[in-house]
């Protein structure tokens, strides 16, 4: 219990100069908001900074719609992890076959390059026809915008492999399975995780755009209400979490990576 | 047992399209012997070794290991080369385990090997060190020590020190006789610097230029450990350099 504290202790000692920054950086932005506020006479248009936490604040306990605001962070979260897990799954596959096969390469590639530049919000109509106005069409939004990403990565890990690394362990009696396990693999894991890195941010991003587009709950659905009602408060609120979620959402990706790309760390 | 055949290279000829690389080789090693081999660079040698591992295959001859066609999944056949090539994912002690795991080798066992050799050449106190972490004379020593930890009945080492400075190099030579001598391995070396040859080997080879073939075998009587400023050492330096002359 008492390792805790000293920890923290420490950890604000040695950033004491960069959170002196972030608190200076947050307390510009706010005055600025502030000034704009008051300087746009009306209240409605731009809500000042302390009207907008307090609402958002207030959302934890009382619900906008049928949520309260965690509820609704909670169920955007849901989907974009269930399109971003399905898109991990088939990008990696894809993108490692792509790379140790050639064939697999050239049957594939001129449909991915077709695809990939198509901005994932196009599909939002196709989607709802094909899976409903539920969480299903979001899903299929966010792996659709998402597992481009993690394909091309995973793709230029396996083609980059050192081969002195695959003619060591063939010297050692590797088999094919035990190359690709062995070898391949976790050398390719420093690309796969740069593009699930991205790939979690165009989710997020796919995912509040869908649910803007068209849903009954999330975080987007936030927005949308607060522009139907002109209730300019709640879509700042709406953005606010948006920001923060989007912001976790990379800061634990990050750690995850650094825990399993350790050996790698001189590459950053 | 010094007397039994490990290798045999019988009138071993490789071609690459019209170019004639190597010409009608032939020579034996025996089961324990420090073999080296010099000869000018770009001479043939590493294509030798790529033959011998059935990396390439061979034009016509025949290579043979105890007297059978080379097989890695059957012989059990170590190359170090020049390159580095420690897995950057793995720690020190994962590294030396590596070659030892793809072989099958029992835990218990396979943790004995790896922390002898880790301690013979000086890397126990690193173990959790990745490769990044490492310098480049200690990054070839997890390799020698990967090499040895499955005790290849043949080491084959290509340059392995050709990229580090010549007090290291002298370090990892005699750290690589010692393990010789502990493991009464067959070691064929090559390398394109005289003293190396001169200073490990029992037998040197010497190859001429392309198309390649075996100008001279010196057998080196000088007692182990050797000292290069020993008048008996610098006649037989001199000797091989004689027969080079690639400069």
């Amino acid at each position: 219990m008492s390792r805790i504290p000293a920890k923290l202790q420490r950890w604000f000692r040695q950033n004491r100069q960069a959170l002196l920054w972030v608190v200076i950086s947050f307390s510009c932005l706010l005055a600025a908001w502030q000034i704009a506020s008051m300087a746009s006479g009306g209240r409605l248009q731009i809500p000042p900074p302390l009207e907008v936490f307090q609402a958002f604040f207030t959302a934890f306990v009382k619900p906008i719609g049928q949520n309260t605001i965690l509820e609704h962070a909670a169920i955007s979260l849901g989907r974009v992890l269930s399109g971003f897990a399905v898109a991990t799954v088939v990008g990696v596959v894809l993108g490692i076959a792509m790379g140790v096969s050639d064939a697999v390469y050239a049957i594939a590639n001129p449909i991915f390059e077709f695809v990939r530049p198509i901005p994932p919000i196009a599909w939002i109509p196709l989607s709802i026809l094909w899976f409903g106005l539920g969480s299903a069409n979001k899903v299929f939004i966010i792996f659709i915008g998402s597992f481009t990403y993690i394909t091309i990565n995973s793709y230029e890990g396996a083609r980059n492999v050192d081969p002195q690394l695959i003619g060591a362990a063939q010297m050692l009696g590797a088999s094919r399975l035990r190359i690709f396990t062995k070898i391949i693999f976790p050398s390719a894991v420093p690309y796969i995780f740069a593009g699930l890195q991205i790939a979690l941010g165009v989710s997020w991003a796919a995912d509040v755009a869908a649910e803007i587009i068209y849903s009954q709950s999330g975080v987007g659905w936030i927005i949308t209400m607060g522009m139907n009602n002109g209730n300019y408060t709640q879509i700042m609120v709406g953005i606010i979490a948006i920001g923060v979620i989007g912001y976790l959402l990379s800061t634990v990706m990050r750690a995850v990576e650094g825990r399993l790309c350790r050996w790698n760390r001189q590459a950053k | 047992m010094q007397t039994q055949t490990k290798v045999k290279v019988e009138h071993l000829v490789k071609r690459f399209g019209d170019l004639l690389v190597l010409d009608d080789v032939s020579f034996e090693v025996k089961q324990g012997e420090f073999l080296c081999i010099v000869g000018p660079t770009g001479c043939g040698k590493t294509t030798f070794l790529n033959s011998l591992t059935g990396l390439y295959d061979i034009t016509s001859g025949s290579i043979l290991i105890n007297g059978e066609k080379v097989d890695l999944k059957k012989h059990s056949v170590a190359y170090i080369f020049q390159e580095y090539s420690t897995m950057p994912w793995m720690t020190v002690e994962q590294n030396v385990r590596f070659g030892l795991s793809l072989k099958h080798v029992p835990a218990q066992r396979a943790a004995q090997q790896a922390e002898k050799y880790m301690d013979l050449v000086g890397l126990a106190p690193f173990r959790d060190y990745y490769p990044d972490q490492l310098s480049a004379s200690m990054l070839q020593r997890v390799v020698i020590a990967r090499a040895f930890a499955t005790e290849p009945e043949l080491l084959l080492m290509d340059e392995p020190y050709g990229q580090l400075d010549t007090e290291l190099r002298y370090k990892l030579e005699n750290e690589l006789l010692n393990l010789w001598q502990q493991s009464g391995t067959t070691v064929i070396f090559i390398t394109h610097n005289i003293e190396e040859a001169v200073y490990l080997g029992q037998r040197i080879l010497v190859l001429s230029n392309k198309p390649t073939t075996i100008k001279k075998e010196i057998v080196n009587p000088l007692p182990l450990p050797r000292d290069i400023a020993a008048p008996a050492f610098i006649a037989l330096r001199n000797e091989v350099t004689e027969l080079i002359k690639w400069w």
